[in-house]
């Protein structure tokens, strides 16, 4: 059914201008089938322009039984204006493993959104969620019913919760990765279901996984507890495939930036000058690496990954505390854990999670992210209650302050002494 | 010692209640109040169990959950209308 335009809209009419397809058109077509909201939603974001300020409330008490997130509450503060989104809420739906989804079930949903929702969808938020945006709070329990018994998928994770874990291709399209990814990535999901879908936590968690250390899910950015592939033996060499880079026989970079003349592949400008720790030479037509000083980078492996290859005892390295810049700024993953295999069931990973979440649920404050914890309360404290052993990696930058604080009970006999035995000795 | 969970229930139930006059929504490390000897764990799973009952309510921003007593405050209803048919 054609509907007309209900809302006069200039400024966001002048989105559809740009180059690149506009997520106006994408709305207003939507609408134009039918969906009023669609057509409302517009509306509304013309008079935020105008005003420049949202008219959206923010939040809600609303969500399904037994859950405590994977809906968000969306009101609009002009519902006599735009009543088709007075209710406007949003639902998270769990992403499968590396997003790999059936074209059936992705028919399935999209039919079911237009039935039960504004059939706008987000694939994917930011976290890796299918995010199906705007419906009302009356279809909340019916969408849920369907995404359960119909689809069998699960809502996704949102407020102070543990939030949808998510993963790298992995093993399943990348020969890079040391880990699979989706395995792991599934195990979290089911073992935290309950922190997942009850808010535990002063604020939310993210785990990532990335198969390799080129980090394609950004895991050293985004998350509270990244775990990045790696391994602890030698890069593999096939030294006959280094002399086909070098002779012009296979493009370099996978053939990528093919689209501008840069000269012949040159392995030392390319490759072996731009290793960070210079642990690469060649020896005649040899290409040599010392491993130990490797911080797997990965760029050699990138430039040329018909000869060079990941080495084969893999696990991955565990960094913990990045988060985007809300309040203290963007903040990059800490090391905690050189290497760890990461075999099921996975128990000393787990562990190292309980340790930091009761931690974290103890001395944690209210919306604060846990790189946040670890910032106020110090490295130190973290690796003690993580019972981690400090390592030369995890140094950011020398020292500054001169103080040592002590614990007690690193102390000969503690904070209590006898105060007379001790005057006996030293004049006061 | 674990403490007993519908104790432990009731503890928070009657400190919601009474927080919920001067503040009807409140946080997890709110709750840890109700009891200090509880365990934060122990905490979230009463505090979920409540939810459950419906004698506690959570509020949710999208990016942070907090806990309400139903009946105090603004509900739904009156904060956000009822939906035209």
């Amino acid at each position: 059914m054609a509907d007309v335009k209900k809302h006069d809209t200039p400024m966001c009419d002048d989105l559809k201008k740009g180059p690149w397809p506009s997520f106006v058109d994408d709305i207003e077509q939507k609408g134009l089938k039918g969906k009023q909201s669609c057509l409302d939603l517009l509306g509304q974001l013309e008079l935020s322009y105008v005003h420049k300020e949202t008219h959206w409330k923010h939040g809600g008490i609303v969500g399904v039984f037994g859950y405590g997130g994977g809906v968000i509450g969306r009101y609009s503060d002009v519902p006599d204006k735009f009543p088709s989104i007075a209710h406007f809420h949003t639902m998270r739906v769990n992403q499968p493993a590396s997003k790999f989804y059936s074209t059936a079930y992705l028919r399935k949903i999209c039919e079911m959104w237009d039935h039960r929702g504004s059939g706008m969808t987000n694939l994917h938020g930011s976290t890796g969620d299918m995010i199906l945006l705007g419906t009302s709070t009356d279809q909340l329990e019916p969408v849920f019913f369907d995404l359960t018994y119909q689809m069998g998928v699960d809502l996704g994770g949102s407020g102070s919760n543990l939030r949808t874990p998510s993963c790298c291709i992995g093993k399943a399209r990348c020969e890079w990765s040391c880990l699979d990814t989706q395995a792991i990535c599934y195990d979290l999901t089911q073992t935290y279901q309950d922190e997942l879908h009850r808010p535990a936590f002063p604020y939310k968690f993210k785990f990532k996984v990335s198969g390799c250390p080129n980090d394609c899910v950004a895991a050293i950015a985004r998350c509270d507890c990244s775990i990045i592939g790696t391994w602890r033996d030698d890069i593999r060499i096939d030294q006959e495939a280094v002399k086909a880079y070098m002779g012009g026989e296979i493009k370099p970079n996978g053939g990528a930036h093919a689209d501008r003349d840069w000269g012949p592949f040159d392995i030392q400008k390319e490759v072996i000058d731009l290793c960070p720790t210079k642990c690469m030479w060649m020896e005649g037509d040899e290409l040599k690496i010392d491993n130990r000083e490797c911080t797997r980078c990965m760029h050699c492996i990138n430039v040329m990954p018909e000869a060079l290859r990941p080495g084969t005892d893999t696990g991955a390295t565990i960094l913990v505390g990045a988060k985007a810049p809300i309040l203290d700024g963007a903040q990059l993953s800490t090391l905690a854990i050189p290497f760890i295999r990461m075999e099921p069931p996975y128990d000393e990973f787990k562990e190292f999670v309980d340790k930091i979440w009761d931690w974290w649920m103890e001395e944690g404050k209210n919306r604060e992210r846990f790189g946040e914890l670890i910032q106020r309360q110090s490295l130190q404290e973290f690796l003690r209650r993580a019972e981690l052993k400090p390592i030369p990696q995890m140094v950011k930058e020398p020292r500054s302050n001169p103080y040592v604080f002590w614990r007690e009970e690193e102390v000969e006999g503690g904070w209590k002494r006898d105060i007379k035995e001790f005057r006996a000795r030293h004049a006061a | 010692m674990a403490v007993d969970i519908e104790e432990l229930k009731q503890k928070i139930l009657e400190f919601a209640t009474k927080k919920a006059k001067f503040k009807s929504k409140m946080y997890i490390k709110d709750l840890y109040k109700a009891d200090p000897n509880a365990k934060p764990r122990e905490v979230k799973k009463a505090a979920n169990q409540l939810v459950q009952e419906g004698k506690l309510e959570f509020f949710s921003s999208g990016s942070t959950t907090m806990y309400g007593v139903p009946g105090f405050g603004k509900s739904e209803k009156d904060q956000f209308g009822e939906l035209e048919e």
